[in-house]
């Protein structure tokens, strides 16, 4: 039996789940990728320093990865200098805005799977959010409207939570999460211009000097932000996570791992990253290689040839394309399918020993909860890793901040050279993130991006092989298959982003 | 161009209770408590987005974003943050977009792919299957962002999926809904949340062609604190620079929006302030021509660029 579970809610974009189900067991699944745009066509042909400004538009979720990335790729393409403070305020931004994205994807894409929205009708406390938030869903639920306490309810069919103080607990912290995720974009805005899509932002550093004045702001809002996550989203996901044990063994990816490193500790291009760069497969880490991502098509809506480098990359759209059921292309290392993203970010770093933090909190956390580090590939494994991920960046920023010379440079003279190229790499939120340019008389002659979401959820590649998010689904047990919320709670786990997979 | 019918169907969608003729009333209106019975029911639809909008909407601040969608409107949908997924979604659209559960007003980011309906899908439908559906049973229509607004980065030069505004995409269908256009890449929150409590408590709000005035009247240059320097001729001759930033390509004097009073991000700061060149985002012509680089060290910026009019 077929069924969409599309259009698949609580995550960026248009993502459709074809999946074909069987006593209850998912046997199939096919991910669909329903939005394009072009934007490696309508960046041809324009004045390089366009890029980090046209790509943030990519996605409006990690705008700031994507400036990051073709930053990266620009110093790489005009072989800048780029100044210690220059880096250091990148990482400023981009860390920030990891932080803002882990608790928006906690509470409010993926809580409503499992903590029971209804608990607050029977709220008896008298802290004024939940109260209102209380009164509004009882007056809408009595009001006899159509589809009263939307966006809240309906919901799936399934089980939810039932311990009414984790409830509670989790949606005081759904609506106090809002105020924090405000303070870590407002961190990484005072040197990024605004948030989202930063104007600030250019190859080697940002327009906004690091005064005294921005740096004490930065501190204090990223303070409020290392608290909360402390305090409240660990405590909630950790409770998620006792309610829910068996998410440790559902959702496997069946293929390998890959992280670009995320942060780098100095300006070089080279520098050490505070989550180290590697490619996991078959239970070993090795370097990237850039030259063994390919991209297949034959499953994807496009006539250009499949298989291409990434500088070789084209894309001509054909969406009526027999047999392509998706936007998304299929990216491949060394024809291995990879999952990237928070799971793969940790793993990469702990199984070669990188940050010491990130060894000690996966430890302790995989002794709470009485799993091996492998079964980091599954659903809790991956919110585990956001979470990870917060606490090390956290700190990091607020180090890094201290690291600033107020008097020195934070911004690079910069001069496009009338031919060159360079790749960009880094660790958005979701993922590996890739930026490619290449300049010919000054302009842009190409513009490559392999995105995170474009790897864990690729279509088949032109082996068959089914891309990260399709193997997670694929052989999982569904209690209603009409619905699906064992999948829901599956693909929300790769936190997808589907404008920036196909883009 | 709103016309008094339109402005009296508007009017009397958002309840009978609200007075619409006459300056003493509207201000009585403002001051009285929200009616739930009467506020806006919203159907959020994303095109060809990237969600910064969305985004940008939660970063709001007095009101924040969880005030804005219990107090002054109902979010009857909103693909990133509705409990509702797959098939209730699509019975949910087809309950609002047929007019059988009541009035609404629509809300779209992102731009429509005029030529290539495939290139934005909802439940094996194109968007465009929607809007068409909607104009004739929704309260009236609001854009969402530059790219829904005007069509944006995916309308910019080497458009391949044909994309284009909402206003273009109800032209082509000879509809003519109620609609009101917020620009912004991304949309300022108070921008659209303000429309709204506007929309709640007093009606329509005056427009500018089809923005509302208040927020796009002027241009970003004449009410930028740095208007001083431009006059003294106090100019940033680089990037990092203090001072002026016409020379470094600001595209302030082409752009209307009032970023320069409101600021962004809880007025933590804006563009300007961190020394970042105006690019125009909330203009018209926003990224469209590859010969109009974001970045110019131009003197001639100022006059023939494909800015707004005064």
């Amino acid at each position: 039996m077929e069924i969409d579970i599309g259009p698949v809610t609580r995550l960026e974009g248009h993502l459709n789940i074809n999946t074909t189900v069987e006593n209850n067991i998912i046997t199939d699944a096919k991910s669909m990728g329903e939005m394009f745009r072009g934007f490696e066509v309508f960046l041809l042909g324009r004045d390089p320093l366009d890029a980090q400004q046209i790509t943030q538009r990519i996605c409006g979720v990690c705008p700031y990865a994507h400036a990051i990335a073709s930053s990266y790729a620009q110093e790489a393409a005009y072989q800048l200098r780029t100044p210690p403070n220059g880096r250091i305020l990148h990482n400023l931004i981009q860390g920030a805005n990891h932080l803002y994205d882990y608790l928006l994807h906690f509470y409010q894409l993926s809580a409503l799977d499992f903590i029971d929205v209804t608990a607050i009708t029977g709220y008896t406390g008298k802290d004024q959010d939940l109260t209102q938030l209380r009164d509004w869903v009882n007056h809408a639920l009595g009001s006899g409207e159509s589809h009263p306490a939307a966006p809240f309810l309906p919901r799936l069919s399934g089980t939810y939570v039932t311990d009414t103080d984790i409830n509670i607990t989790a949606l005081k912290h759904y609506v106090e999460s809002l105020e924090i995720q405000k303070k870590a974009n407002r961190a990484s805005a005072i040197f990024g211009g605004k948030f989202p899509h930063a104007t600030g932002i250019f190859p080697g550093g940002c327009t906004r000097p690091p005064d005294i004045d921005a740096i004490s702001s930065y501190q204090a809002l990223i303070r409020d932000v290392k608290h909360f996550i402390h305090n409240k989203y660990l405590p909630d996901l950790l409770a998620v996570a006792g309610a829910f044990p068996e998410y440790w063994n559902i959702g496997q990816s069946k293929g390998g791992f890959m992280s670009y490193g995320l942060l780098p500790f100095g300006p070089e291009p080279d520098s050490p990253r505070l989550l180290s760069p590697g490619v996991l497969l078959d239970g070993k880490i090795e370097p990237v290689k850039l030259d063994a991502i390919t991209e297949d098509v034959q499953f994807a809506k496009y006539s250009s040839p499949s298989g291409l480098k990434v500088a070789q990359g084209r894309l001509t759209p054909a969406p009526h394309k027999k047999g392509a059921y998706s936007w998304v292309k299929a990216p491949r290392y060394d024809g291995h399918m990879l999952e990237v993203g928070p799971a793969a970010r940790i793993l990469v770093d702990y199984l070669q020993g990188g940050n010491k933090t990130v060894k000690q909190l996966v430890d302790r956390f995989a002794g709470i909860a009485d799993i091996r580090p492998e079964q980091l590939n599954s659903v809790l494994g991956r919110h585990l890793c956001r979470a990870v991920s917060a606490v090390v960046i956290a700190d990091f920023l607020l180090d890094q901040a201290e690291q600033i010379n107020p008097s020195a440079p934070f911004i690079p003279e910069i001069k496009i050279p009338e031919a060159g190229e360079g790749f960009g790499l880094t660790e958005a939120s979701r993922g590996a993130l890739l930026h490619y340019i290449r300049i010919k008389n000054h302009k842009i002659d190409h513009y490559e991006c392999v995105v995170p979401t474009t790897w864990n959820c690729s279509p088949r590649d032109d082996n068959g092989t089914p891309g990260a998010l399709e193997s997670a689904l694929i052989g999982t047990w569904v209690e209603n298959p009409g619905q699906q919320i064992e999948a829901n709670r599956i693909v929300r786990s790769f936190d997808p982003c589907l404008a920036c997979a196909v883009h | 161009m709103i016309n008094r019918r339109d402005f009296l169907k508007l009017a009397a969608c958002l309840g009978a209770s609200l007075p619409i003729a006459g300056l003493p009333s509207m201000v009585s209106a403002a001051l009285k408590t929200v009616d739930p019975k009467s506020v806006p029911k919203l159907i959020y639809l994303q095109a060809q987005s990237c969600t910064g909008c969305s985004v940008s909407l939660l970063q709001a601040e007095a009101p924040g974003a969880v005030a804005m969608i219990t107090q002054y409107s109902k979010l009857a949908y909103h693909q990133d943050l509705s409990a509702a997924s797959g098939k209730q979604v699509l019975d949910l659209l087809d309950a609002y977009i047929s007019g059988k559960a009541g009035d609404y007003f629509l809300a779209v980011e992102g731009s429509i792919p005029l030529g290539m309906p495939e290139a934005c899908v909802i439940g094996k439908k194109p968007i465009a299957d929607y809007l068409s559906a909607a104009a004739e049973t929704m309260s009236g229509a609001v854009a969402i962002g530059t790219c829904s607004s005007y069509g944006g980065i995916p309308a910019a030069e080497g458009n391949l999926t044909g994309a284009a505004s909402l206003n273009d995409f109800y032209k082509t269908i000879n509809k003519k809904p109620l609609l009101i256009s917020i620009p912004g890449c991304p949309v300022h929150p108070d921008w659209v949340w303000k429309t709204i409590v506007h929309l709640v408590k007093i009606g329509l709000p005056e427009l500018k062609d089809t923005r509302p005035a208040a927020f796009f009247s002027r241009k970003v240059h004449e009410l930028c604190p740095r208007y001083h320097d431009f006059q003294q001729e106090i100019f940033a001759e680089k990037l990092g620079d203090k001072g002026c930033l016409f020379k470094l390509g600001c595209l302030g004097p082409d752009t209307c929006a009032d970023c320069p009073t409101r600021w962004w991000n809880s007025g933590q700061t804006w563009c300007i302030d961190a020394n970042a060149p105006c690019i125009g985002c909330a203009s018209p012509m926003f990224a469209a021509k590859k010969d109009f680089p974001f970045y110019r060290n131009a003197e001639a910026s100022i006059s023939g660029t494909p800015g707004e009019k005064s």
